[in-house]
């Protein structure tokens, strides 16, 4: 009979070092076995489809440019936006749901004392839960690229964008991964740990829009003769700490400098004075604080499940 | 109530005992402890306090290497938290307890190595097949991957799961589960196995056949330090004992020597169908008696106690003594100074 060593000395697979993991490799094969995950998957793909078929249909008939003929580009990047929009809510909401149950789970079901007196690392642990709720993650981000990749046929999207829509979904998806190990991991119980991670996020997303609404608001409103550079760098700095920090905002943000300025790592503001500056475009300091912060969280993680019970 | 054969007492129907004629096999040879001073678990004015409630206090244990030692008493004495600490899941409140001479508090990882845990409640993970629960666990203990199939399959075949290897784990029964968590506990070959009342909720088969395993194991020489509440469990299958109650520890020591520093004095219950003050009067010649009472009637027969120190020849002399002068005696028998004399002796019924 062949045994499972025999399979694993002829296998090829290049995800096989991350499955030395004996948690990541335990989830995995829990997660995609039975009808769940390709049930999920199809669910995720029918609802991202069906939405881009219907604005496919509203677009064609809103954007007939003066010639009366359908403007490619605009539908393009129309579709394109909104697949990434649905794909940031999709993930926003699937993420923690996958995560919120990995530790709280394993008291829920009397794991957990099995699994702490074994010599599993905690980082392990929690390594191995985020990497494979993540993974069924960008499996379903990854499923949808075609979806996204309509808008080619239309023009008006490049490839870059589909990178960096990519990345900050990537971004997202392991900051709200980390949240819900985290409360997971703090509270024992998944119910609790799901609702704490949910208002997080919303927390997070009605903060940093209001906020960036509030600073351009400010921004628009003030005047060229009255207000100092220095004023206008502190409201600059503070809507760009609001814009990078949603998901929504970035990429925003990012495609309209990009389709403005053509230019996708910088973009030029330029005061009310009349000078001008270069700054790093959002979509570079929402990965680098998310993943940043995410990385904070993961050892914020693994250090609460090392303190032995008092 | 006798405590000699406990899956009778707990045979809700005749039936299970006559599917299983393992019920009355001889009790195999227990293991012997070369030396009581090689302490493989010690703990040291051991304390454990939630909030105002003293789970644990000043709690000297010492299990010596190799022994099969049962931890005894009611629930809620502290048997639970001692484990834990034991097990590095819970920091004690105060004193040491060591395993294999380390420290359960600053050297919890060569504690888990030394260790295999069962807990009182566990539960198993759905979506998984036998083997590849224990394939998990074997990974958690860094066993490397080309040597786990054959330590599956050697694990399986000990615990008599071998023939359930691919099936998925939730659908087994409660002693089977009961058996592959004691199998996972031994996926790191360790030297000491705590086992949290590995025998409650089981069926009378289940639990002897826990039982044999438990045997099997310390013969294999693993040190087995278990808790329980029933007491012909620990009676049946203990080289050591630590009774304990409203977490201290009230009596602990080789089951022998318990025995007999507990229950000095044996006992006979003699019956008898007449003549009483002859009988006594005969009885008060033998030597080693250290007295005699009246017990109630039964049947209309006439029943003494009698405490006695000394060898059997003191009651071969007794009974001579009493049939030469022609007193009609109906049964003359040898009260066992059993672990529940012993453990109510030790006991003050402070928890129970």
């Amino acid at each position: 009979m062949e045994t499972p060593a025999t399979r694993t000395r002829i296998s090829l697979n290049p995800l096989r070092p991350l499955l030395r993991n004996p948690v990541a490799l335990k989830e995995l094969r829990g997660r995609m076995r039975g009808p769940r995950a390709f049930v999920v998957l199809t669910c995720y793909l029918i609802v991202v489809g069906g939405f881009t078929t219907l604005l496919y249909i509203a677009g064609t008939a809103a954007t007939y440019n003066t010639t009366g003929e359908v403007d490619g580009g605009t539908l393009g990047r129309v579709l394109f936006g909104s697949v990434v929009a649905i794909e940031l809510f999709l993930v926003t909401f699937i993420t923690p749901a996958f995560t919120a149950g990995s530790i709280s789970g394993e008291h829920e079901s009397q794991t957990y004392d099995l699994l702490r007196t074994t010599l599993l690392p905690e980082r392990q642990l929690v390594f191995g839960k985020l990497f494979s709720a993540l993974a069924y993650v960008f499996l379903l981000l990854l499923a949808a690229i075609p979806l996204q990749s309509i808008a080619f046929l239309f023009g008006g999207v490049d490839v870059e964008e589909i990178v960096i829509s990519l990345l900050v979904l990537l971004a997202t998806a392991i900051f709200l991964g980390n949240i819900g190990v985290y409360y997971s991991a703090m509270t024992h119980r998944t119910l609790r740990a799901n609702i704490m991670t949910y208002v997080t996020i919303l927390a997070v997303i009605l903060v940093t829009t209001a906020g960036a609404v509030i600073a351009l608001a400010i921004v628009e409103g003030l005047d060229p003769s009255t207000s100092s550079s220095g004023s206008e760098w502190v409201l600059l700095v503070a809507r760009g700490i609001f814009v990078c920090l949603n998901p929504l905002t970035t990429l925003l943000s990012t495609q309209q400098y990009l389709v403005n300025q053509q230019t996708l790592f910088t973009f030029k503001y330029t005061f009310t004075d009349g000078t001008t500056t270069t700054l790093p475009s959002p979509w570079i300091a929402f990965t680098i604080f998310y993943l940043l912060l995410s990385v904070v969280v993961f050892f914020a993680t693994t250090r609460h499940l090392k303190r032995i019970e008092g | 109530m006798s405590i000699d054969n406990p899956e009778t007492m707990e045979t809700p129907t005749g039936e299970a005992l006559a599917e299983a004629p393992i019920l009355t096999e001889v009790l195999p040879e227990l293991p012997t402890v070369m030396d009581e001073q090689d302490l493989i678990i010690e703990t040291r004015n051991l304390s454990k306090r939630y909030g105002r409630l003293q789970a644990i206090s000043n709690l000297n244990l010492q299990v010596p290497r190799g022994a099969i030692y049962g931890f005894v008493g009611p629930n809620g004495a502290g048997k639970t938290s001692t484990m834990r600490i034991l097990t590095t899941l819970m920091k004690p409140s105060g004193g040491e307890a060591y395993i294999n001479g380390y420290s359960v508090v600053t050297a919890p990882r060569e504690v888990r190595r030394s260790i295999g845990y069962m807990p009182d409640f566990f539960g198993v993970y759905e979506d998984m097949k036998v083997w590849e629960y224990l394939d998990f666990f074997a990974a958690c203990y860094e066993i490397p991957e080309a040597q786990r199939p054959g330590l599956i399959n050697d694990l399986l075949e000990l615990v008599d799961l071998a023939h359930r290897r691919d099936d998925m784990v939730d659908k087994l029964s409660r002693g089977m589960k009961q058996r592959l968590c004691l199998a996972r506990t031994l996926a790191h070959d360790p030297q000491v196995l705590i086992l949290d009342e590995p025998a409650s909720g089981l069926d009378p088969r289940a639990r002897i056949e826990i039982r044999e395993l438990l045997i099997e194991l310390a013969k294999m020489g693993k040190t087995i330090f278990f808790s329980s509440h029933i007491l012909a469990d620990v009676n049946e299958i203990c080289t050591h004992i630590g009774i304990i109650e409203a977490g201290q520890m009230v009596a602990q020591g080789p089951i022998k020597a318990m025995r007999q520093q507990l229950m000095p004095h044996r006992v006979l219950v003699i019956t008898l169908l007449g003549r009483l003050d002859e009988a006594k009067e005969a009885l008060l010649h033998v030597e080693g008696i250290l007295g005699i009472v009246d017990l109630p009637p039964e049947d209309g027969k006439i029943r003494i106690k009698v405490e006695f120190t000394g060898e059997d020849l003191r009651m071969s002399e007794m009974l001579q003594a009493l049939t030469s002068k022609g007193i009609p005696v109906v049964n003359f028998a040898e009260e066992s100074s059993d672990l529940e004399a012993v453990f109510m002796k030790a006991t003050k019924g402070i928890v129970s």
